[in-house]
């Protein structure tokens, strides 16, 4: 790099009470470059990026913004810099349009009287440089969480940022979406633009990077080529070498005795006319675009929402639509896909989080069974290396592998045959994810079964003993796991598209 | 500090995660201590009994409402509910004659069906708590001038008794009001911590999606929080009721800020999910020694309100500053 | 969403119907609406019926009414100006023949009843003045007189000498204001007796319990209490026990159903007896007065009288 460095950390540091979350970090980003940040949840990627973004101050050791020392001290100040940042919880407000979002902060107006025409026509633009295809009078939460991600960074777009800080945006895409997402790149690489890029996925390192950060328990342990291979990387984040990313065993031996039948089920038009099974010991994958209608698939059959036709059967007979709790009672366990607002309730401990779905079951006359939920919870979250301070700690402070294995954790002491997983290791980190696979082993090995959706086609084809398609509210094809490729699921989850019908 | 022994320091740190584990009782002993210094008459067993006496309305009603609060919701109706409740028993005795342990009964019962009422309207019938309770402190409190025609009704002898003063050994007495706060406190804390509804209450409160998708029954923690509400509510407006051997149709209006300051002061989250009996009855305390200080100091009217504001502000706020020193 | 706020305003329309219809039962021997015809019909906009007192306002109105063959609409604002200014917007459209007003707040009551004087509708205020408008008659007790009555029948019980305590009615009120300026100069006579504290409760039983529970405490030595109404003192009675009446003397003010039996029971020594169901009556001649022709007088004082245990008799 022959350019100056538009940023530069020099020794940063910074503690949250006794923790230290970052140790004297130091790194230049140059402009027309995207560094890649790596790291385990809980490296310090977040806080480095935080603090750059205005949001945290280092204890120690100083921000420079074109050699200069900036003042980041409030988001607004990083901001006006040229720094802007897409977050990993979306800020997005939903009850405003898709162009109010665009433009939020900086309306149009003419002496505060909002000029619409300005801001649709500035808003139409901004989404149509990421190749967005929405109508910027849309409220933004009619829009599902890709394309509201896409709005952020048609946000950001609109700042004409010199630093952009993209924390996990293709988290929640699809195929084609990251592709979109990095022509963008791609192009606000060439106009001189710096970013910042986090990213769990480790395939998409060497195709976006060009230099790679390596964070470890908030030491920067590296910085290496984009196109470090890939192993190598994980050794770096890890620590450890990791021998198989997707390690599935069917270990199961009995009868594959069926364990969920679900008959001609239809909701609107997100699911029409969906029959599959489940049997004991397998995993059976759901791959499909955003917006096929898998998630909603997988509640109806959890009970969380009601359907218009069609049957749920388990072994001991068919189940009862919408409700949730006699489907929990006869073993069927749903890990949702936001699990901060549908998988825990953060504020409460480990605990209370994995002993919900027994709360009722070990009572003794209405009364909790306090001693037993301890030992049980203890017992179980060692079993998952779940990492946290004691089962008293609350769920919000852990990362969030170790969240979503207290949701599998819950399920684990439910005792649940059928597992409905929905993008079961988003946002978690390689270590745990393994973990977590290994425990979905377990299942399988005791004659349990599994139904995952999951837009990870790496893990859809790497966990699943099947695979079903999802196209458009249907099944549109089953593979078994020796001919499935990311090809053949990939042409048979966007064939036959039916627009009109979205 | 430098100097301080180990030992000492350890003291010091532990001192320092009791005050801000325990902000509102820390409040209560500082505000305790200004008064006893300030006034001899304050700190006389007489006088604090005095202040648990007029802390027990609140207080039951608080207990009550903590339940509502800790499941995310807000009752704004225990204060008429507690007027009803009262009103109901006194009228069951002097008009419908029934015998006076029932007619206490049939208050009880009141409280417990106006709340269930609430309580069907905010989780099947989709209502936001606010308005539903609402609407039922402008119900209750019209339903018990109907049946009082807006004149005081006397209460039989069961119900007096909740207001009384029980003897014990060598004549020192015990007030009943006492004694119904401590219980409703007990059954308070031991439904929220030991019993199946109530740590529901927090996974609902916490966050209601996660909790219905965990299979928790949203719909009936919903309706008991409610239900409780109403039933204390109504244990509250017997004991004022009893206090005054006279039930009043303007009893108890405006208690349910007072009640729902209590639950607030002693550490709840409006948001839901948090709240512990423990916190309210300090909060309720609180309130009762403020009031109680203030008389006594001869402080003037118009000044108590604005002391009574700055208080309850006082207290949230170094609640929520303590809450964002401790998050990151 | 949508569907959502559609429940709300629903239940919102049937908690009103409800609401309505229960007000309706409970005026409705008096209701315009279903009176016989040819009878003229008058408003009694009420401040409240949250309080026995105003309830005998409207008794002694209602009564009166049905002699004089008018037919009264009774309306409750539930202490709220507003309310009262919309009910009485409403029934000035609806064609009242007059508005006998028992102010919730003097000052906004003027902009109210504007609308009727514009229309000669004659307007009777009641119980409480309205400032900045000129009503056809103001009919009400003579609270200051009242204040200095008290003070006279305290000072008496307690042989002219001691420490007194005053509680005061709701903060702001002009009941509370001129009670409490009346007591203060009628003590004005009594150098003896020292006032040692002087607390609101609030015009209310329960906070007359508390407050004269706290206030003992700090002034164990007090030989009488003045309420600016019966319903503190009879609080106040609660909270002195088996002293009421006997070490402690208290003076009360309204004569009240509950204050007057309290004064047979001998716990409370005086009140000053407004007549509520006379100022109901007095409101309603004076209506019918001027709906006659006939130009009432300016002001009617309504006497307010010391009730002791001697002539309790002739109030119950």
């Amino acid at each position: 790099m022959n350019l100056a460095p538009v940023l530069r950390l020099e020794g940063v540091s910074k503690s949250f009470g006794p923790v230290n979350v970052l140790r004297q970090v130091t790194l230049d980003v140059h402009p027309g470059e995207v560094l890649v940040l790596l790291g385990e949840n809980g490296a310090g990627k977040s806080t480095l990026i935080k603090m750059i973004a205005g949001i945290h101050h280092p204890d120690a050791g100083r921000i420079l913004l074109n050699g200069e020392p900036a003042d980041l001290s409030s988001v607004h100040m990083a901001e006006s810099a040229g720094i802007a940042t897409i977050h990993q919880e979306l800020n997005i407000v939903g009850s405003l349009s898709v162009a109010e979002n665009v433009l939020l902060g900086r309306l149009p107006n003419r002496c505060g009287v909002l000029d619409r025409k300005r801001m649709r026509r500035a808003a139409c633009e901004a989404v149509a440089r990421i190749g967005l295809d929405v109508d910027v009078d849309t409220p933004a939460d009619s829009l599902g969480v890709a394309q509201q991600q896409l709005v952020e960074i048609a946000r950001a777009l609109t700042l004409d940022a010199r630093i952009l800080i993209l924390d996990e945006p293709t988290a929640a895409l699809t195929g084609s979406e990251i592709d979109d997402l990095f022509t963008i790149m791609d192009e606000l690489r060439r106009r001189g633009t710096a970013m910042i890029f986090i990213s769990h996925h480790l395939e998409e390192v060497a195709r976006i990077g060009d230099r790679v950060a390596v964070l470890r328990d908030g030491d920067l342990i590296d910085i290496v080529p984009a196109s470090t291979p890939e192993d190598e990387l994980v050794r770096l984040m890890v620590g450890r070498a990791i021998e198989d990313h997707y390690p599935r065993r069917r270990e199961y031996e009995g009868a594959p005795d069926l364990l969920l039948e679900v008959n001609g089920l239809c909701r609107g038009a997100r699911v029409r006319g969906v029959s599959l099974e489940v049997r004991a010991g397998e995993v059976v994958g759901v791959a499909g675009l955003v917006g096929a209608g898998r998630t909603e698939l997988l509640r109806c059959i959890a009970g969380a929402d009601r359907y218009d036709a069609g049957t749920v059967t388990l072994r001991d007979g068919p189940v009862g639509k919408g409700n949730v709790g006699q489907a929990v009672m006869r073993g069927i366990g749903l890990v949702p896909e936001d699990r901060k607002n549908q998988g825990l309730v953060l504020g409460a401990s480990v605990v209370e989080n994995v002993g919900y779905a027994t709360l009722r079951s070990t009572s003794r006359a209405g009364l909790v069974d306090r001693k037993g939920q301890r030992a049980r919870a203890s017992e179980v979250t060692k079993r998952l290396s779940v990492r946290m301070r004691d089962i008293d700690q609350p769920v919000r402070d852990l990362s969030g592998g170790n969240q979503q294995k207290c949701v599998f954790g819950r399920w684990a002491l439910a005792g649940s045959r059928v597992l409905l997983l929905d993008e079961p290791t988003r946002g978690v980190d390689v270590g745990a994810r393994v973990e977590i696979y290994e425990f979905i082993n377990e299942i399988t090995r005791a004659g349990g079964g599994v139904l995952m959706v999951s837009s990870d086609l790496p893990e859809v084809l790497g966990m699943s003993d099947r695979v079903l398609v999802m196209n458009n509210g249907r099944i549109v094809g089953e593979l078994a796991a020796e001919e499935a490729t990311q090809d053949s699921v990939m042409s048979l989850a966007v064939r036959d598209l039916d627009v009109s019908t979205l | 500090m430098t100097t301080a022994t180990p030992a000492g320091r350890r003291l010091a740190a532990q001192t320092g995660r009791f005050v801000s584990a325990n902000g509102a009782l820390v409040g209560l002993v500082v505000l305790c201590l200004a008064l006893f210094i300030a006034t001899p008459h304050f700190f006389t067993a007489e006088n604090l009994v005095n202040v648990g006496v007029q802390a027990s309305t609140i207080a039951v009603l608080a207990f009550g409402q903590t339940f509502v609060i800790v499941a995310a919701g807000i009752d704004l109706s225990v204060g008429s509910v507690a007027a009803l409740a009262s009103m109901a028993a006194a009228w069951m005795y002097a008009d419908a004659g029934l015998p006076g342990l029932l007619a206490l009964l049939a208050g009880l019962l009141t409280g417990l069906v106006v709340g269930l009422v609430s309580g069907f309207a905010t989780s099947y019938g989709k209502l936001p708590a606010f308005i539903a309770t609402l609407a039922m402190l402008s119900v209750a409190r019209g339903l018990t001038l109907v049946i009082s025609d807006g004149r005081p009704i006397s209460t039989p002898d069961a119900i007096s008794f909740l207001g009384s003063d029980i003897p014990i050994a060598g004549g020192v007495t015990l007030p009943v009001p006492i004694l119904v706060l401590i219980v409703a406190g007990l059954v308070c804390s031991f439904v929220l911590n030991r019993t199946v509804i109530g740590r529901s209450m927090y996974a609902v409160g916490g966050n209601i999606e996660s909790a219905r998708l965990a299979g928790l029954p949203v719909k009936r923690v919903l309706v008991t929080v409610f239900a409780l509400s109403g039933l204390y509510a109504g244990l509250a407006g017997l004991v004022l009721a009893g206090r005054l051997s006279s039930a009043q149709p303007q009893a108890a209006s405006g208690y349910e800020l007072d009640a729902i300051a209590a639950v607030v002061i002693g550490g709840a989250s409006l948001s839901g999910g948090v709240g512990k009996a423990s916190g309210t009855l300090v909060g309720a305390l609180i309130l009762a020694v403020i009031r109680n200080g203030l008389n006594i100091l001869n402080v003037s009217s118009f000044w108590q309100q604005v002391v009574i504001g700055l208080v309850i502000a006082a207290a949230v706020g170094i609640d929520v500053l303590r809450r964002k020193d401790t998050r990151h | 969403m949508k569907k959502r706020l559609h429940i709300v305003a629903l239940s919102l329309a049937a908690a009103m119907v409800l609401t309505v219809s229960a007000c309706g039962r409970d005026a409705g021997s008096s209701d315009a609406s279903s009176g016989t015809a040819g009878q003229k019909k008058v408003t009694l906009a009420l401040s409240t019926l949250n309080n026995p007192f105003f309830v005998d306002v409207r008794d002694g109105a209602l009564a009166e009414a049905e002699a004089k063959g008018l037919s009264l609409t009774v309306l409750d604002a539930q202490n709220d100006a507003t309310t009262q200014s919309n009910q009485i917007q409403t029934d000035v459209s609806a064609g009242t023949a007059g508005i006998i007003i028992n102010p919730v707040d003097s000052d906004a009551a003027a902009a109210a009843i504007k609308p009727a004087l514009d229309k000669k509708i004659p307007v009777v205020a009641v119980d409480r003045a309205v400032t900045g408008a000129t009503v056809t008659s103001f009919i009400a007790s003579d609270n200051v007189a009242g204040g200095k009555q008290a003070a006279d029948a305290l000072a008496k019980a307690i042989g002219e000498k001691g420490k007194i305590i005053q509680l005061q009615g709701t903060a702001g009120t002009s009941a509370s204001r001129d009670r409490g300026q009346g007591f203060t100069d009628g003590m004005k006579a009594y150098p003896n007796i020292q006032i040692v504290a002087t607390q609101t409760a609030g015009f209310d039983r329960t906070q007359g319990l508390d407050v004269t529970t706290n206030l003992l405490q700090a002034n164990p030595d007090v030989v009488g209490i003045f309420a600016e109404n019966d319903e503190m003192a009879l609080g106040a009675i609660q909270a002195l026990g088996d002293k009421a009446g006997k070490t402690v003397f208290v003076v009360g003010f309204d004569g009240s159903a509950d204050g007057l039996k309290a004064i047979t029971a001998g716990t409370l020594t005086a009140t000053i007896a407004q007549q509520p169901k006379e100022l109901g009556k007095t409101a309603v001649d004076a209506m019918a007065d001027a709906l006659a022709g006939n130009t009432p007088a300016a002001t009617q004082p309504v006497p307010v009288q010391t009730v002791t245990k001697d002539n309790v008799a002739d109030f119950s």
